[in-house]
């Protein structure tokens, strides 16, 4: 005896009443959703005609359009500043800017990233500046032990154990272990694994070329393996010598 | 770094393309070669495995994160006093 048929029915209808409709944009809905796929066309309702646009008119587009990114913005400010208080000013702040900018944005181009420059401008330009942590130790050093970890895990054959194990990992030691990164890996790797942008999107959100955004994937992600793989060890549900056991066979 | 067995990819050069394949940042061409390769090789797979899992792991942990509502409240409030000023 679980749950009564009327329990059930009531369930399904507040789902079916959430669910996007399949083909919305982000932009479009008041409920971003949880995983967006890449590249996201923005879809407008009515068209937009700036040049006869009131301001009150385009005020009531920028609550519309704009502010149900604020979770996903807030959980990116979070992961960025990694304490809630510094995430809630710099999210509030790169709202701010936002409405002040938002004659310039050119409606139907990608809002979300739009948004994301301005929060991460935000953050870099003057908001870092505030905080008290010290920087990040040089983020080129780390690369060659990453990379020759990642080299000697190559030929292991049993990964499948592996990512078993990774899978199993509370939610918790996958944020700490990314909040563990250097600051510009960090970024890299929450906008193309959490958000989903394109590299071109990336490049252009955190104004680096896209052989930089690559390169911060790469050693982000290796890092962030290596902590993974430490957590789920330090748990005791993987070996270490699952990780190698047949390297050298 | 090789299962041994022919390729017409070599292992290495599949593994150092893993995050665009993954990142679905591959040209056609590529993607079908590395899928192939993918399909005769199981170290390779079990990596790209790894890798995946990964990705997917950040995903799905580090982005579910709700706003306060005091934070919805004091931009609301933001902006209004923004347009009234205007």
């Amino acid at each position: 005896m679980t749950s009564s048929p009327s329990a059930v029915g009531a369930s399904r209808r507040t789902w079916a009443d959430w669910v996007p409709v399949s083909g919305m944009s982000a932009g479009s809905i008041g409920s971003p959703p949880g995983r967006p796929s890449k590249k996201v066309v923005q879809v407008l309702g009515p068209s937009v005609d700036r040049a006869t646009e009131t301001p009150e008119q385009r005020d009531a587009r920028f609550e519309r359009d704009a502010l149900p990114f604020l979770d996903q913005l807030y959980s990116a400010g979070l992961r960025i500043t990694r304490n809630p208080a510094d995430a809630e000013d710099l999210v509030q702040e790169t709202f701010v800017k936002a409405y002040a900018a938002f004659h310039q944005f050119e409606p139907g181009t990608n809002l979300k990233a739009w948004l994301y420059r301005i929060l991460t401008n935000t953050y870099i330009n003057s908001y870092r500046k505030k905080q008290r942590q010290p920087q990040q130790s040089p983020t080129e050093q780390i690369e060659d032990w990453q990379l020759a970890a990642a080299e000697s895990h190559t030929s292991s054959g049993l990964r499948s154990a592996e990512t078993e194990a990774l899978d199993h990992l509370p939610d918790s030691d996958v944020k700490d272990a990314l909040q563990q990164l250097p600051e510009d890996f960090r970024m890299a790797v929450y906008l193309a694994d959490v958000e989903g942008f394109s590299y071109k999107e990336i490049a252009e959100i955190m104004g680096t070329p896209i052989g930089t955004v690559m390169s911060r994937l790469h050693r982000g992600r290796r890092n962030l393996r290596q902590l993974l793989e430490q957590y789920a060890i330090d748990r005791g549900i993987l070996r270490p010598g699952d990780l190698n056991e047949e390297a050298s066979s | 770094m090789s299962c041994g067995n022919p390729h017409e990819l070599d292992c290495r050069e599949v593994l150092e393309t893993v995050y665009l394949y993954l990142d679905d940042e591959c040209e056609n061409g590529r993607r079908l070669k590395i899928k192939q390769h993918l399909e005769e090789c199981g170290p390779c797979l079990r990596e790209f495995g790894i890798e995946a899992e990964v990705k997917t792991l950040v995903g799905r942990c580090c982005g579910k994160d709700a706003a306060p509502d005091s934070l919805r409240l004091n931009i609301l409030g933001k902006l209004r006093d923004a347009g009234i000023d205007r």
